[in-house]
């Protein structure tokens, strides 16, 4: 079906340009999951292009090679998510109410597209030591975020980066989970997750009142090595 | 094995790098091990061995947990810090070639950890998770080195004092631990 009035006239390239754009998306979006099916060092070109649908001339006007196209696909996940992090934790409300709100924005996150969440946190560290750097800053962008939006009355948690214990208790956690695959269970760590990331600012009786807001009884809340 | 992984990483290294290195042969290596992978794996336990035979070393002879946990912790990134392949083989290469290895850590440090905290058989509270406190640590840690820069590690004591001892004593007590250990790094 064409509409000729909606279309830009002739060879125009304002469609050439989304043609590619929606190329090099299939491309990262393809490259993310063959990675997390089958591992980096078993991802080929071949693999990438079978799943996307396009063809290999495209891929290599727009990625260097494979490598590349797997650094450009978690680059853009984590911009992804990043996103998702801040507009939460700009939101409305208490200080640890936004806190709660990011954790359960990051926690469905991952849930929600289990591959995509192995890719980004599991597979993509097989790339080798470049991704070290990269996973730091990554780290850091969210620390960032964090620490932006601190409330001026939180108590000085000298000489502790808690800023920093905290992001690093939310990935850990949700490291330990994808890597096991039991990304569906993320949600359910809401209450938990809060409480452990409120700690290093507030200590416990604080953070447990603040994590377990409106969440049934506290009773339940016995943290599992 | 942990100097060429240290050096290429585990990917780029080959098994004749390990026999040259090693100075023993191809036979002897097949002799001894299945593959590279299963060279790799006994590498990795003897680097966490080693770190374990160190801290437990430190943390002898101090009454108080607190103050064991805080000369572990100290001895710990001490170690690391001299030798920074130790480190960076447990904490870069070996989580890329298998992601499972975190866990094993955390199953490793923390019964030793609450060993300390046990008086008469009872177990100790646990106010935070200490696996995920021992993730956080690991994390610290691995920033620092694949950073380059391992000299820095003893800097991290305080927040590593924090995370070993919130989990068992309680964020109030495990900070005025980090404090103490923080005054112990500054001078």
């Amino acid at each position: 079906m064409t509409d000729a009035a909606a279309l830009p006239r002739g060879r125009h390239g304002l469609s050439r340009e989304a043609v590619t754009r929606s190329q090099r998306e299939r491309l990262l979006d393809a490259a993310a999951r063959v990675t997390a099916a089958r591992g980096f060092e078993a991802t080929t070109v071949a693999d990438i292009l079978a799943e996307a649908g396009v063809g290999r001339e495209t891929f290599y006007q727009l990625f260097e090679d494979r490598r590349a196209c797997i650094l450009a696909a978690h680059q853009e996940l984590l911009d992804d998510l990043v996103g998702h992090v801040r507009i939460a934790y700009e939101g409305p409300g208490e200080w640890a109410d936004r806190c709660r709100a990011t954790l359960r924005v990051l926690l469905e996150w991952f849930a929600a597209d289990p591959p995509l969440g192995r890719f980004l946190l599991v597979e993509a560290a097989a790339v080798g030591p470049e991704f070290h750097a990269i996973f730091q800053a990554g780290f850091d962008r969210f620390v960032a975020v964090i620490d932006a939006g601190l409330d001026d009355d939180l108590p000085d948690p000298q000489p502790l980066p808690a800023t920093s214990l905290a992001v690093g208790a939310a990935i850990s956690r949700v490291y330990g989970e994808v890597a096991a695959g039991r990304t569906e269970h993320l949600p359910a760590l809401l209450p938990q997750l809060t409480y452990e990331t409120l700690v290093p600012f507030l200590g416990e009786a604080a953070a447990r009142e603040a994590a377990y807001a409106g969440v049934g009884r506290a009773g339940k809340l016995s943290p599992r090595g | 094995m942990v100097t060429s992984c240290a050096e290429k990483t585990y990917a780029g290294t080959t098994i004749a790098d390990v026999v040259s290195r090693a100075t023993v042969s191809r036979t002897t290596f097949y002799k001894l091990f299945n593959d590279k992978r299963d060279c790799f794996d006994a590498a990795a336990d003897l680097c966490v061995d080693r770190i374990a035979a160190t801290v437990a070393a430190a943390a002898a002879g101090h009454e108080s947990p607190a103050e064991a946990t805080r000369r572990g912790a100290a001895a710990m990134l001490e170690l690391l810090a001299g030798e920074p392949e130790l480190a960076l083989v447990l904490s870069g290469d070996a989580v890329g070639v298998d992601p499972g290895l975190v866990e094993r850590y955390s199953d490793f440090t923390v019964p030793a950890l609450e060993g300390l905290w046990e008086r008469d058989g009872m177990p100790p509270p646990k106010h935070l998770s200490p696996g995920l406190a021992c993730g956080r640590a690991q994390l610290l840690i691995f920033h620092q080195v694949t950073a380059g820069h391992p000299e820095r590690l003893p800097s991290l004591l305080p927040d590593i004092v924090y995370l070993a001892i919130a989990p068992f004593a309680g964020h109030d007590e495990a900070l005025r631990q980090a404090r103490a250990a923080g005054a112990e790094v500054a001078t």
